[in-house]
C-alpha cells in the first residue's frame, strides 16, 4: 500500500533577533531599501536565523496514529503547522494523499456571542467542513458533546469544559483522511478523555491517519503505534517505539546521544 | 505528572488492535494536497477561494449576528452613519457655502454619493485590519487567507445594501423619479466592491507586516473622501485639477451612483477609466497578498 502522507526534505527556518524590534516599520523598510536596493524587504542579511525543522523526512500509512514528541523547542509545532499548511516550508516538499483537519486550538473562530449551534456551523466551515455534511451530522456532533441543553446558550455562558467538549466534538466529526492533533486530546473529565480516546480509535480504524503532538506519554503509548522523536529540529524515527521513547525519557540536554541517533 | 494521573490507563494491547490490516481506503493517484516551498511568483488559486464560498458566508454571517446581538440600535447603525453625515454637510455646505447641485436637492445629491463612499470607506478600514484581527484564526488552521479580507468587504456590503433602502425613501419624498440609468446599479455595485476588495486586499496584507499602513489609513481616506466628487460637483473643480479626477477611479464610480439614482447623464468615458484602473489594482493586490500571504502565520 502507498503512504497517504509523504513528507521529504522538510526545513523550516526562522528569522531570529531582528535589531530593531519585532518587524520592520515602513521607514525602516524605506530606508533600508533605498539604502542598499539589493537586500529584500526581507531583510535576510542582517538576520540571525535558527532551523526549526532541518531536513524532515518520513511517510504514513493509512490508518496510522502517529505521535510526535521533543522537548519544548524541538520543532513539534512547528512540523503540525507545516502539515497543516499554516506556514510554508523554507525547503522540502509534502504530498497529502487525502483530506486534511487541523485541531490545533479548541474552538478556532468560536464567536462567544453565537449560540453553541451556530458556533458548530461557524467552526465547522473553519475546519473545512461542508454544510451538508454538518448537517448531516449535527446531531451526532451535539450527543457527543453532551451539551444538549444549552444549544440555544451563547457560549460565553458556556464552562470551559462544554466549551472544550463542544470544540472537540465538532473537530472529531470532520472525517478527514488525515487528522492533525495538538495536545488537545486531554481536554475535559476523566470520562470525557476516555471518549475521546476511543473516538481516536475509531478514526483511525477506519483507516484514517492520525498525528498527535502530545508530553504525554501515556497517551501515546495508549493510542500510538509509532513515534516521531523530534531534537532541536532533527527527527529520530525509528521502529521501535518504547525505544525512542525511552530516548526522549532519558535524554537529558546531551544534543550528542541523540544527534548520532538521528543521522 | 498530574498530566499522567487523569489519563485513562494507558493499554498496550488495546493499542496493538487498532490494525491497520482492515483498512481499505482508496487513495487518490495525485495528491489533494502538495506542500511546496514557497516561490518567488505564484498566482491566487481562485478555485480553491471559490470552493470555499461556505466558509465565506459563515464569516460573514458569524459577524453580523455577532453585532447585532451586541449593539442596541443593530441595523439602525448602518442607516444614522450616511444619514448623518448628510445631516452634518447639508447644514455646513448646503445652508453655510450654498454648494450648488443644480436641479437636485443638495441633501438627496449628498446621500446618493455618501451612500457608496461609506461603503467604501468602511470596507477599506475594516479590510485592511482583517488579517490582523484574524491573526488566532491564521496561525491555527489553513484558509484561503483572501477569504477573511473579502468576508470584511461582505460584511460591509451587506450594510451598504440596508441604507440603499433609506436613499430610495428620500427619492419618493422628494418625488425624484430615476431613468434608465437605475439599471446601471448593479454594475457599480461590483465595480465598487471589487474596487474596496483589492484595497482591502493589498492593505491587510501591507498591515501584517508594517503596521503604519492601518494607522494612516484613517487619513488617507479622510483626504480622499474630499479629493472625490463626493460632497461637492465636479463642476466646482478648477480645470488644472482635472487630471487628478480623471485617475481618481472613485470619481467615475461616485458620479455614476449618482446618476444611476437621479436619472442625470451618464460619464461613460469615467466609468471606462475606473474600471481600468480597478482591474489594474485588483490584479497588482492580489500579486502581493499571494506574495505575502505565506508569511502571515509567522509574523502576524
Amino acid at each position: 500500500m502507498k503512504p497517504i502522507v509523504s513528507v521529504r526534505n522538510i526545513s523550516k527556518q526562522y528569522h531570529v533577533g531582528r535589531p530593531q524590534g519585532d518587524r520592520p516599520s515602513l521607514r525602516q523598510a524605506v530606508t533600508s531599501a533605498v539604502m542598499s536596493p539589493f537586500s529584500r524587504l526581507n531583510g535576510r542579511s542582517s538576520d540571525d536565523t535558527i532551523w526549526a525543522l532541518k531536513d524532515i523526512s518520513f511517510e504514513a500509512m493509512p490508518g496510522e496514529v502517529i505521535g510526535i514528541i521533543g522537548r519544548n523547542g524541538a520543532g513539534k509545532s512547528t512540523l503540525l503547522r507545516v502539515l497543516a499548511r499554516i506556514t510554508k516550508p523554507t525547503s522540502g516538499e509534502i504530498d497529502i494523499y487525502g483530506r486534511l483537519g487541523t485541531l490545533l486550538e479548541i474552538g478556532t473562530g468560536f464567536h462567544p456571542e453565537l449560540t453553541g449551534r451556530e458556533n458548530i456551523f461557524v467552526n465547522g466551515t473553519i475546519l473545512g467542513m461542508k454544510v451538508k455534511e454538518i448537517k448531516r451530522k449535527f446531531d451526532e456532533i451535539v450527543a457527543f458533546s453532551e451539551i444538549e441543553r444549552f444549544l440555544e446558550t451563547p457560549v460565553k455562558h458556556y464552562s470551559s469544559g462544554m466549551y472544550l467538549r463542544l470544540a472537540f466534538s465538532v473537530a472529531a466529526h470532520f472525517d478527514p483522511e488525515v487528522l492533525l492533533l495538538d495536545e488537545i486530546i486531554a481536554v475535559g473529565d476523566i470520562s470525557f478523555q476516555k471518549k475521546c480516546f476511543a473516538k481516536v480509535k475509531d478514526i483511525s480504524r477506519e483507516g484514517r491517519t492520525i498525528f498527535l503532538v502530545s508530553h504525554n506519554l501515556a497517551s501515546i503509548r495508549a493510542l500510538c503505534k509509532r513515534v516521531l522523536l523530534l531534537q532541536s529540529g532533527r527527527l529520530c524515527d525509528e521502529e521501535d517505539m518504547e525505544r525512542v521513547i525511552g530516548l526522549y525519557v532519558n535524554y537529558k540536554g546531551d544534543e550528542e546521544t541523540v544527534g548520532k541517533n538521528a543521522d | 505528572m498530574t498530566d499522567e494521573t487523569v489519563t485513562p490507563t494507558p493499554n498496550r494491547m488495546e493499542a496493538a488492535n487498532i490494525s491497520p490490516l482492515r483498512v481499505n481506503i482508496d487513495l487518490p493517484d495525485e495528491p489533494l494536497i502538495k506542500i511546496r516551498a514557497r516561490r518567488k511568483f505564484d498566482l491566487i488559486n481562485l478555485r480553491e477561494f471559490w470552493e470555499h464560498r461556505e466558509l465565506l458566508f459563515f464569516l460573514v454571517w458569524r459577524d453580523l449576528k455577532a453585532r447585532y446581538k451586541q449593539t442596541i440600535l443593530g441595523i439602525l447603525w448602518v442607516i444614522l452613519q450616511p444619514l448623518l453625515m448628510t445631516l452634518v454637510f447639508t447644514i455646513f455646505l448646503g445652508k453655510l457655502v450654498r454648494v450648488q447641485t443644480g436641479t437636485t436637492p443638495y441633501s438627496l445629491f449628498l446621500y446618493a454619493g455618501l451612500l457608496p463612499w461609506t461603503f467604501f470607506s468602511n470596507a477599506v478600514s475594516s479590510g485592511s485590519y482583517s488579517i490582523l484581527a484574524s491573526s488566532q484564526m491564521i496561525t491555527k488552521v489553513y484558509l484561503p487567507r483572501l477569504i477573511i479580507p473579502a468576508a470584511a468587504v461582505s460584511v460591509r456590503f451587506s450594510d451598504f445594501l440596508v441604507a440603499s433602502v433609506v436613499l430610495i425613501l428620500l427619492m419618493l419624498y422628494y418625488g425624484v423619479q430615476p431613468g434608465w440609468q437605475i439599471l446601471l446599479l448593479p454594475v457599480l455595485a461590483v465595480q465598487i466592491t471589487v474596487l474596496a476588495l483589492a484595497l482591502s486586499a493589498l492593505l491587510s496584507a501591507l498591515n501584517v507586516k508594517f503596521r503604519d499602513t492601518g494607522t494612516a489609513m484613517p487619513v488617507i481616506l479622510q483626504v480622499w473622501m474630499f479629493a472625490s466628487p463626493i460632497v461637492y460637483p465636479r463642476s466646482l473643480v478648477p480645470a488644472r485639477w482635472e487630471w487628478a479626477y480623471q485617475i481618481n477611479p472613485l470619481t467615475g464610480i461616485i458620479e455614476g451612483f449618482r446618476s444611476a439614482f437621479l436619472g442625470l447623464p451618464v460619464n461613460r468615458q469615467g466609468l471606462a477609466i475606473s474600471a481600468v484602473i480597478t482591474l489594474l489594482l485588483l490584479v497588482v493586490s492580489l500579486l502581493v497578498f499571494r506574495r505575502l500571504e505565506d508569511d502571515f502565520a509567522d509574523i502576524v
